[in-house]
C-alpha cells in the first residue's frame, strides 16, 4: 500500500529549496504560538476548560441545535439544514438564484471547501470571488488551499507576483508583498462594492442567542457582511457553543494557537440580519453526526480550526497541504479523514506518532492517540502490513530466530536497496530510501569488544 | 424525512446528555489599565492616545484625525460627534448607502469596552449604524472611556451592556486590518483600515 501523502509530498515539494522554505514558514507559526501561549498564565486551564465545554456541547448537540435555531429565527435569521454536501450546494445555489444573484464575495470557510460549493455555484453561472488574500491566490491558480489558516503558504512571492501581473495588472517582476497586497485590495474592493451577496463560514455559533461569530484578520468577512443585502453563513453543526460567556475561552485560545496574535483583528458577533438585509444560516451535517456517534473518536469534532497541529507536524511541514487528499491537511485532517471520506484511513499511517500535535492542540484533542486508534481499527487482519507485524512480533520474541533472520537480512540487504520488479520492497522504495547497512549486528560487536578488552 | 429531522434524529441517537458544562472560566490575574492596553495595541499595529479629559476629547480627535486624513473626508458617527462637539468631521445621514463611504479617509466611532490583554475594543451595532463605515474607511479612530478597559477578555465580555448584541452585530477590533498571506510578510490594510487609533478619555 502506498500512502497518498508520500506521493503527494514528492510532487508538491520535490524541490529542496521550496521544501526548506515551506518548513521554515510553517514552523515560524509554531514558534509564535509558543511565545503567545507562554504569556498566558492560565493557558493550561483554558485548554482544559475549552475541551470540557466542547465535550459538553457535543454531548448535548441536539439541544443546542434546536435552541440555536429558535434564537436565530427570533433575531430574524432564516435557518436551513443540510444533511450533506449536495444539500448545502442546492440550498445556497437556490437562495442566490431566486434573488438573481450573479456576483458573490466569499470569505474563508473550510466547510464550503469540503462541500465543493464554489464549483457548484460556478456551474450555475454565479461568479464567486474568494476575498481572503491567500484564498484569492489559490483561487486564481485553480488549486485548493494548502493550509487552513494560510492558504497560499506553499507559494513564493515570485509566483504570486507573476499571478498578480496576469490577473491584476501589477508590473512584471513586482514581488514586494506590500505592493502586491495593495493591488489585491484595490482589485477586491471593487468586487466587494459590486457584490450582490456574501458567503461566509462561521467560527462559533452561540446557541443561547442564535448568534454566529466570524473571525478574520483582513476584515474581508466584515466588508462582505456589511455591503450586499444577502448574507449566507455556512455552519458545521459541531460549531455550537452554549452561551456568550463561553466565547472568551475560545477567543483567547484561537488566534494565539493559530498565529501567535493575542486575538484576531476582527471578531464579529452577528445576531440576525442588519436592517433591510437578509441573513440565512445553513447548518451542515455532512458526516459529522456519524462521527459524533463514534464515542471514541468524537473529540475530533471539538476542533476550532486554528492550524496549530499542522504547524508543528513533521509530516505536514515536509509534505505540504496538497499531499493530503482531503479538504483539511495535517494531523486533524488525518484524524477526520477515516470517518469523513472514503479511503481516508491510509492517512493514519502517515505519522511518526511524536505527539507534538496533541501537545499544542488548544482544545486538547488526543490527536496522536486518535491516529493510533484509527490504525488499529482499520488494519485488515490478512493485509501484508498486518501479517508483517505479526511475523515480526513472533521473531522478536525468539532469540534464535531473531539472530538467524538478522543474518539473512544482512545478506540480502544490498539487493533489497535496489529498485527492480520482483524486489519485495519495490513499492516501498518508490517514496523511500533504504539506508546503507550498519555492518555487524549489535551482538557481534558486543562480543568483539569484550574479547578485545 | 426533512434534512432537519434526519440530522436531529442522528444527533439525538449519538448524544447521551451526560457530560456536564464546566462552568465559567475564572478570569486570570492579568495587568489591566490604559498603559497595558496601549502597549498591546502597539504590538498589534495600532496606536493609543491619551488618556485625555472628556472636555479635551474633541481637540485630541481633531489632532489625530488631521494627521491621518491629510485633507481627506472625516466622518464621525452620530454618537461620536455628540461626544466630540464641533470639529472637522461630518455626520453621515442615516440613509447613506454603504458604497458612499468608499472615499472616506477617517471614520470616528465609539467603542464600548477595551481589553488590555489583546487590545480589542468592542464596537456595538448601535454605535455603528453604518455597518460598512469602520471597514471601508482608510483610517479608523475609536473612542474609549479609560474606565472601560478591562484586564482580560472574560471580564470585558461580562462588562458589556445587556443590549450589546441587539443591533445586528458587535465587533471586537484589535489593531488595523492585516494579512501575512504573501511569504509571511505582515502588511497592514489588507481590506479594512490601514491604521487604528484609539483615543482614551476620562468620563466625568
Amino acid at each position: 500500500m502506498t500512502n497518498p501523502v508520500e506521493l503527494g509530498a514528492r510532487s508538491e515539494l520535490g524541490d529542496p529549496e521550496r521544501l526548506a522554505r515551506h518548513d521554515a514558514a510553517v514552523f515560524d507559526l509554531r514558534t509564535r504560538r509558543d511565545a503567545a501561549a507562554a504569556e498566558v498564565p492560565d493557558w493550561e486551564a483554558l485548554r482544559e476548560r475549552a475541551a470540557a465545554i466542547k465535550a459538553h456541547s457535543l454531548d448535548h448537540l441536539d439541544v443546542y441545535l434546536e435552541e440555536f435555531e429558535t434564537q436565530a429565527a427570533r433575531a430574524g435569521a432564516v435557518v436551513h439544514w443540510a444533511g450533506d454536501a449536495t444539500a448545502l450546494q442546492r440550498i445556497v445555489g437556490n437562495l442566490l438564484e431566486e434573488r438573481g444573484v450573479q456576483r458573490v464575495v466569499k470569505s474563508k470557510s473550510m466547510l464550503t471547501e469540503e462541500c465543493g460549493l464554489n464549483p457548484h455555484l460556478e456551474a450555475r453561472g454565479i461568479q464567486v470571488v474568494d476575498t481572503d488574500l491567500g484564498e484569492r491566490i489559490v483561487q486564481l491558480r485553480h488549486e485548493p488551499p494548502s493550509h487552513i489558516i494560510v492558504p497560499a503558504i506553499h507559494r513564493s512571492r515570485q509566483e504570486i507576483g507573476e499571478l498578480f501581473h496576469r490577473h491584476m495588472g501589477t508590473p512584471r517582476g513586482e514581488t514586494d508583498p506590500e505592493r502586491l497586497t495593495r493591488a489585491a485590495r484595490r482589485d477586491l474592493r471593487s468586487r466587494f462594492l459590486a457584490a450582490q451577496a456574501t458567503i461566509t463560514g462561521v467560527n462559533f455559533a452561540v446557541a443561547a442567542s442564535g448568534s454566529i461569530v466570524v473571525v478574520t484578520n483582513e476584515g474581508n468577512a466584515d466588508l462582505g457582511m456589511s455591503l450586499p443585502r444577502l448574507h449566507v453563513a455556512c455552519v458545521g453543526i459541531e460549531k455550537l457553543i452554549p452561551c456568550m460567556e463561553d466565547l472568551p475561552v475560545f477567543l483567547r485560545l484561537l488566534a494565539r494557537s493559530a498565529t501567535g496574535q493575542p486575538i484576531s483583528a476582527y471578531t464579529s458577533v452577528v445576531t440576525g440580519p442588519r436592517p433591510g438585509a437578509e441573513l440565512h444560516i445553513v447548518l451542515v451535517d455532512n458526516g459529522r453526526a456519524g462521527l459524533l456517534a463514534q464515542e471514541s473518536h468524537r473529540s475530533a469534532l471539538a476542533c476550532i480550526r486554528c492550524g496549530a497541529c499542522l504547524n508543528t507536524c513533521p509530516v505536514y511541514r515536509r509534505s505540504g497541504g496538497h499531499a493530503y487528499p482531503g479538504p483539511i491537511p495535517g494531523p486533524i485532517g488525518s484524524v477526520l479523514a477515516p470517518a469523513m471520506q472514503a479511503g481516508g484511513a491510509a492517512l493514519a499511517h502517515a505519522s511518526s506518532l511524536c505527539g507534538s500535535c496533541t501537545a499544542v492542540c488548544p482544545v486538547r484533542i488526543d490527536l496522536h492517540g486518535q491516529l493510533l486508534a484509527w490504525r488499529r481499527e482499520t488494519l485488515r487482519p490478512w493485509s501484508s502490513a498486518s501479517i508483517a507485524s505479526r511475523l515480526a512480533a513472533w521473531v522478536m520474541a525468539r532469540p534464535g530466530w531473531f539472530r538467524f533472520s538478522g543474518r539473512i537480512a544482512r545478506g540480502i540487504w544490498p539487493v533489497l536497496r535496489r529498485r527492480f520488479p520482483g524486489n519485495p520492497a519495490h513499492g516501498w522504495l518508490r517514496t523511500r530510501d533504504l539506508p546503507p547497512h550498519p555492518g555487524p549486528s549489535f551482538a557481534t560487536r558486543w562480543r568483539r569488544e569484550r574479547e578485545n578488552t | 424525512m426533512s434534512d432537519r429531522e434526519a440530522i436531529l434524529s442522528r444527533v439525538r441517537k449519538a448524544t447521551t446528555h451526560t457530560a456536564s458544562h464546566p462552568g465559567a472560566h475564572p478570569p486570570p490575574d492579568l495587568p489591566g489599565g490604559f498603559e497595558r492596553f496601549a502597549s498591546r495595541l502597539r504590538a498589534v499595529g495600532g496606536e493609543a492616545h491619551g488618556p485625555v479629559a472628556a472636555w479635551a476629547l474633541g481637540e485630541e480627535a481633531t489632532r489625530v484625525a488631521g494627521l491621518r486624513a491629510q485633507g481627506g473626508r472625516i466622518l464621525a458617527t452620530e454618537g461620536a460627534s455628540e461626544r466630540l462637539g464641533p470639529g472637522p468631521w461630518v455626520v453621515a445621514p442615516p440613509d447613506t448607502p454603504p458604497g458612499a463611504f468608499e472615499d472616506v479617509a477617517v471614520a470616528i466611532v465609539e467603542g464600548t469596552v477595551g481589553v488590555a490583554e489583546n487590545a480589542a475594543v468592542a464596537v456595538e451595532g448601535k454605535h455603528a449604524r453604518h455597518r460598512a463605515l469602520p471597514f471601508l474607511c482608510r483610517y479608523l479612530i475609536l473612542l474609549l472611556p479609560t474606565a472601560s478597559i478591562f484586564p482580560d477578555q472574560h471580564r470585558a465580555t461580562a462588562a458589556l451592556p445587556e443590549d450589546a448584541y441587539d443591533d445586528h452585530h458587535l465587533t471586537w477590533i484589535s489593531g488595523p486590518s492585516k494579512t501575512a498571506d504573501i511569504e509571511q510578510t505582515l502588511v497592514y490594510g489588507a481590506h479594512g483600515p490601514l491604521s487604528l487609533d484609539v483615543i482614551a478619555y476620562e468620563e466625568r
